[in-house]
């Protein structure tokens, strides 16, 4: 180390740190000399050496990929889902700066809070001109539908987080607020998590206060503000779905707090209150945070072609029987124009000047300050005051002689839809680029949330850096990294126990009780898939095999039971017309590029790689309840299908390899499911969807392969694949060496109830299943879904074989035949009862046509 | 003069509804020159939770929810209702010039000119544009009294525009009815109110009735099947002044209000969100007996 800091001080920071003159750096100061509280990290991270510094990034990117952290991006053709960025080298800020930063933070919040209490209440900054009547009711999000509704409590800004950059001044200052549903406490928590994984001990001899006290302040936060006569609230996490932009995180709060995560159809108004639609039947919701933008959630009094709200929500708030946290209504504060009263109105309510600066801030309602920005665009950020769209910041200074006038005759025609706000240069800090250390331009993303003694600060939060030189615009959308921000303790904080990804209970609490009917119908279909993908693959693997298998292809009996494989391959997939066309003979010849595409190509329906995607996309949206091993081995197979598109010239070999490599996944999933998931309702549905899955397939192959009676050399080669693609070959090995024998293939696939892979314990399996889900006890006969199961059950086990084994004159076996058509009848018809009996498959809203006054 | 208005809003669907949440402003709302007696709403099916409460605007509103599957909903609305005839014959060339009054919205910040303010800025389905100003342009010379210059308005709608109930939907653009010169009573209300707020004044919509019966001799008046709906100005001296551009006529006694708003969007008389239906069918009517005075 001493080395490292002679090198330091012979050499100066300027040789390895390139900081451009004029702008504040974070680390060093004017003299180019580092700052005290970044003296003892960057000591560390540069003994530790660049390159070992990003290969630790590099972990860090990986262990972020793997928990599955990402950021959708809208618009991006080339998928949903982007990786989250991680920039090792953390934003420092000291103790007693963030001291300061703390309380000007919590006074902002009480500030703001006092505005959203007055703008839905009596409107006294209104009537005393305090705040433009045009500017509050110019903005989309003031919503008049929730105008007198209040929460409970001291506050109605429940959580709240505010965007801050290092000014010239060398003060923190506010760039904006976020007040309708501020998301990235959880990417900062899985940051944290990420960098104590990969620089353990520098996190931990540098002191940095901890995250987790504040999730435990959001909890009690939002149990606070529950209605007052609810002794244990019941909180949800309320998402627009998995393909909103911070959907990940929506998941990773509600598994984390412990939370239902619901989508708008989970819910359902009755009498006046909030449902969540479990499988228990509806249980009171008395909370909701909302990751909902406020005016999509009720399409009856707000936007009415919204398809991600609840119809009757603002009446149950209304009438104080839900709380929402942030009410709906609450985006009013983020109309950039308000800043421009906000000295005035701190004055009124506090008294004083808010502590943390705010860029100046012109509205162009007013004439004066219209003639000032017209004057001054070219040096001017110009925002909307209201949002949608298209509607984002615009720099004047890097806009054209023609723009400028554009935008001046844009402001003239309507200015009180514009604000011109001062550009702020923001500070620098280190960030790791191409293997050195670079000044990048960064904001703060800091969280709080309101518990009835007054807000909690996270401390830390959200650090994002633009990701090219001198790029002042930093936004997640425009492809920022993230940094994780650690406020230095001046000694060592006792550590909190910080509960990084769920505890077995919290999955077994969020699995057993109010389980929304959707995530059991998504976990039903996760069983599906994960065991269609399984059968596909064990398929097509007997299938290559044998079409490579011997080098004997002219044996008829080798050819007959190759072609039968190859139909059951159609058959099992349901990609027809396939091998089963009429006029299949050639493609039965040359059956490659066929099998190919059952494989690879994802477009096409029961495709291989069609399955997995159905697999992914269902299981992320229940990311909240898989454990983050388990998590892990649904990105290892999202990687195995992008794999899969790199492909130059696929072929048969790359596939079985791809499909051993699948198959190792899929049995990991499926060993996670059984030892890793509580049996609870949740665990189930996975294993109910499974089961039938598994005896459909089963079912299929049997049914393209055996009724009919072939030559004795054929049904041998048969049931020898048929026995591989059952992975029974060496049981049966062992009991009936190489004898194969039709009787006891049956004995073992169908009938063996202590076969995991036989017919028989499948429907032994669903029969315990359908009896345990929950259902009104007081009916004293069997379910529908019991009836089914127990038929299919007991035909088994009553089948003689003898009978299923005998040929009529037809030269079919017809009593196995029927027995195998009867038992696909049952099992579909006990997917659809589950589905009819536990699945809302509700048709959706819609709107009634309006009366018109004529 | 004294009115019972029965207003019945029928629904019929192809499918079974399960569910369906509504809001009715349907109940008139308490205002100085009107007095409501009796008021009522009879829906059928019978909801599953019912409550009122006041919007925004200070309309009543009725929230409800249906949970017994039907395929039929109707909702009727009873009202007694006594409106006073507004005293006085009103002079339209006195008074304050439109400027004076556009200057004054801005500038004065009296709880009634605050609140009327809020009436001058662009709404959901109305908004000021450069063709509303040039049409409200001929209407509006300087310095002429407001009065005079909303009356001459109305009569240039009345004369310029025709009837045509079947020419706009609710979704059909102010521009379309501008362009074309043809619409109903709610959209000449909402061109009127564009006219206005583009001239920088306040003007609300307003949401009622009209006499069914005329009295004896008298012309059947336009928009008495259905809802009714006319436009309201704000004036400093004398308050809001109601003006009925489909008729042409400042209404005196056969007008009966049940709320306002900006614009349409705020005093919809029936909103619902329903669950299954399928393709569904309207019918609507309104009587208005007059009881006498």
């Amino acid at each position: 180390m001493t080395t490292v800091l002679s090198e330091i001080k012979q050499n100066g920071p300027d040789q390895w740190y390139p900081v451009p003159p004029g702008s504040y750096d974070e680390m060093l100061n004017g003299d180019g000399q580092i700052r005290p509280h970044w003296e003892y990290a960057i000591r560390a991270l540069r003994t530790l050496g660049m390159p070992e510094l990003e290969r630790r990034g590099t972990e860090a990117a990986k262990l972020l990929r793997e928990n599955g952290v990402t950021y959708n991006v809208y618009g991006d053709p080339a998928g949903q889902s982007r990786p989250w960025q991680l920039d090792p080298v953390p934003l420092l800020v000291s103790s007693e700066e963030w001291g300061g930063v703390e309380s000007g933070l919590q006074e902002r919040a009480e500030l703001l809070n006092l505005i959203l209490a007055d703008i839905y209440g009596p409107r006294e900054l209104v009537r005393k001109g305090l705040l433009p009547l045009e500017l509050l009711y110019n903005h989309g999000g003031f919503l008049r539908a929730c105008d007198q509704i209040a929460l409970s409590g001291k506050h109605q800004l429940v959580v709240y987080a505010a965007d801050l950059a290092r000014g010239p001044d060398e003060r923190m200052w506010v760039l904006s607020d976020r007040t309708q549903a501020p998301s990235g406490a959880g990417y900062a928590l899985e940051n944290r998590v990420a960098m104590t994984r990969v620089l353990p001990s520098l996190f931990r001899d540098s002191h940095v206060h901890r995250l987790a006290l504040f999730f435990q302040s959001l909890r009690s936060g939002l149990n606070a503000i529950a209605p007052a006569t609810v002794e244990n609230p019941r909180v949800v996490v309320l998402t627009p779905g998995p393909l909103n932009e911070t959907f990940f995180e929506h998941a990773y709060l509600a598994s984390y707090l412990g939370y239902p995560l619901v989508q708008g159809d989970d819910l359902t108004v009755r009498d006046g209150y909030l449902w969540l639609k479990s499988l228990n039947g509806l249980e009171r919701v008395d909370v909701i945070l909302r990751r909902v933008d406020d005016d999509f959630c009720d399409p009856l009094e707000l936007r009415e072609d919204s398809r991600l709200g609840v119809p009757g929500l603002v009446e149950v708030a209304r009438r104080g029987n839900v709380a929402i946290a942030n009410p709906l209504g609450s985006s009013v504060l983020e109309n950039p124009g308000l800043l421009a009263f906000l000295p005035g109105i701190a004055e009124h309510f506090l008294g004083r000047p808010l502590r943390l600066p705010t860029a100046a801030t012109w509205w162009c309602g007013q004439p004066k300050e219209l003639d000032y920005v017209l004057a001054n665009l070219d040096k001017l950020v110009i925002k909307p005051t209201d949002r949608g769209p298209g509607l984002s910041p615009v720099f004047g200074h890097l806009l054209s002689r023609q723009e400028l006038a554009d935008w001046r005759d844009r402001i003239r025609l309507r200015p009180a839809f514009y604000v011109g706000q001062e550009q702020e240069g923001f500070s620098t800090v280190p960030s790791l680029v191409s293997g050195g250390l670079e000044p990048r331009h960064a904001v703060l993303r800091s969280f709080l949330v309101a518990r009835a003694d007054g807000y909690v600060v996270m401390p830390g939060g959200l650090t994002r850096s633009a990701p090219h030189k001198d790029d002042m615009l930093v936004s997640n959308q425009a492809g920022s990294i993230s940094k994780d921000t650690w406020v230095l303790a001046s000694e060592p904080e006792k550590p909190i126990e910080l509960v990084t990804r769920p505890t077995p209970e919290q999955v077994a609490a969020s699995l057993s009780g109010a389980l929304p009917s959707r995530a059991a119908d998504n976990l039903f279909w996760v069983g599906r898939y994960a065991e269609r993908a399984e059968s596909t693959i064990r398929l097509l693997r007997s299938a290559i095999k044998k079409l490579y298998g011997d080098p004997d292809h002219s044996a008829n009996e080798y050819t007959e039971s190759l072609h039968c494989l190859l139909r059951a391959v159609t058959q099992l997939t349901g990609t027809l017309p396939g091998f089963l066309a009429e006029d299949a003979q050639a493609l039965l010849r040359e059956p490659e590029a066929e099998l190919l595409s059952v494989a690879l190509d994802e477009t096409r329906i029961g495709s291989l790689a069609n399955t997995l995607r159905c697999l992914v996309q269902t299981g992320y949206a229940v990311r909240d309840l898989w454990s983050s091993d388990t998590w892990r081995v649904m990105e290892d197979l999202e990687e195995h299908l992008l794999g899969t598109k790199r492909y130059v010239q696929p072929n048969l070999w790359q596939v079985q390899d791809l499909m051993d490599q699948l198959i190792t996944s899929l049995a990991a999933f499926s060993g996670m499911a059984m030892e890793n998931m509580t049996r609870g309702n949740g665990w189930l549905f996975l294993d109910i969807g499974r089961r039938l899955e598994r005896g459909t397939s089963l079912l299929s192959l049997l049914r393209t392969t055996l009724p009919q009676q072939r030559t004795e050399a054929v049904e041998t080669l048969l049931i020898e694949a048929l026995l591989d693609t059952s992975d029974n070959l060496i049981c049966y090995r062992q009991h009936y060496r190489n004898n194969m024998e039709l009787s006891a293939f049956l004995e073992l696939l169908l009938l063996d109830e202590n076969n995991p892979r036989s017919l028989a314990y499948q429907t032994a399996r669903l029969q315990e299943h359908v009896s345990k889900l929950p259902r009104d006890k007081t009916i004293g006969r069997l379910s529908l879904e019991q009836r089914l199961a127990l038929e299919a059950s007991s035909a088994l086990r009553l089948a003689g074989m003898e009978e299923l084994t005998a040929v009529a004159e037809s030269g079919t076996r017809q009593n196995l035949d029927q027995l195998l058509a009867r038992l696909n009848y049952l099992l579909v018809a006990l997917s659809n009862a589950v589905t009819a009996a536990y699945f809302r498959h509700e048709s959706a809203p819609q709107p009634l046509a309006p009366l018109r006054a004529t | 003069m004294h009115y019972r208005v029965i207003h019945k809003t029928e629904y019929d669907y192809s499918e079974p509804v399960g569910l369906s949440y509504n809001e009715a402003r349907l109940l008139p709302r308490f205002i100085a020159n009107q007095f409501c007696h009796a008021t009522g709403l009879v829906i059928e099916p019978l909801p599953a939770d019912y409550r009122e409460h006041e919007d925004f605007f200070g309309n009543r509103v009725a929230y409800f929810s249906l949970r017994e599957p039907h395929q039929r909903f109707v909702v009727t609305s009873t009202s007694e209702v006594q409106v006073v005839s507004q005293a006085g014959q009103l002079n339209l060339s006195q008074g304050t010039d439109w400027e004076s009054v556009r200057l004054l919205l801005r500038q004065q910040r009296d709880p009634l000119t605050l609140e009327a303010l809020q009436y001058a800025l662009d709404s959901p389905f109305v908004s000021a544009n450069a063709e509303l100003a040039a049409y409200a342009q001929l209407s509006f010379p300087p310095g002429r009294p407001l009065l005079e210059a909303v009356h001459n308005l109305m009569e240039r709608i009345h004369t310029d525009f025709t009837y045509d109930p079947d020419f706009t939907t609710l979704a059909t653009p102010l521009s379309t009815v501008l362009a074309h010169r043809r619409g109903v009573c709610q959209d000449f209300a909402h061109l009127a109110i564009g006219c206005l707020r583009s001239q920088g004044l306040a003007a609300r919509y307003v949401s009622g009735y009209i006499e069914t019966l005329p009295p004896p001799g008298k012309e059947k008046l336009v928009g008495s099947d259905a809802s009714h709906a006319w436009f309201s100005v704000y004036v400093p001296e004398l308050g809001w002044m109601d003006f009925d551009p489909t008729n042409n006529q400042i209404p005196v006694d056969q007008h009966i209000i049940v709320g306002w708003g900006r614009d349409y969007g705020d005093v919809n008389p029936l909103k619902g969100v329903i669950f299954g239906g399928g393709e569904h069918e309207l019918k609507v009517s309104v009587d208005v007996r007059n009881l006498g005075s």
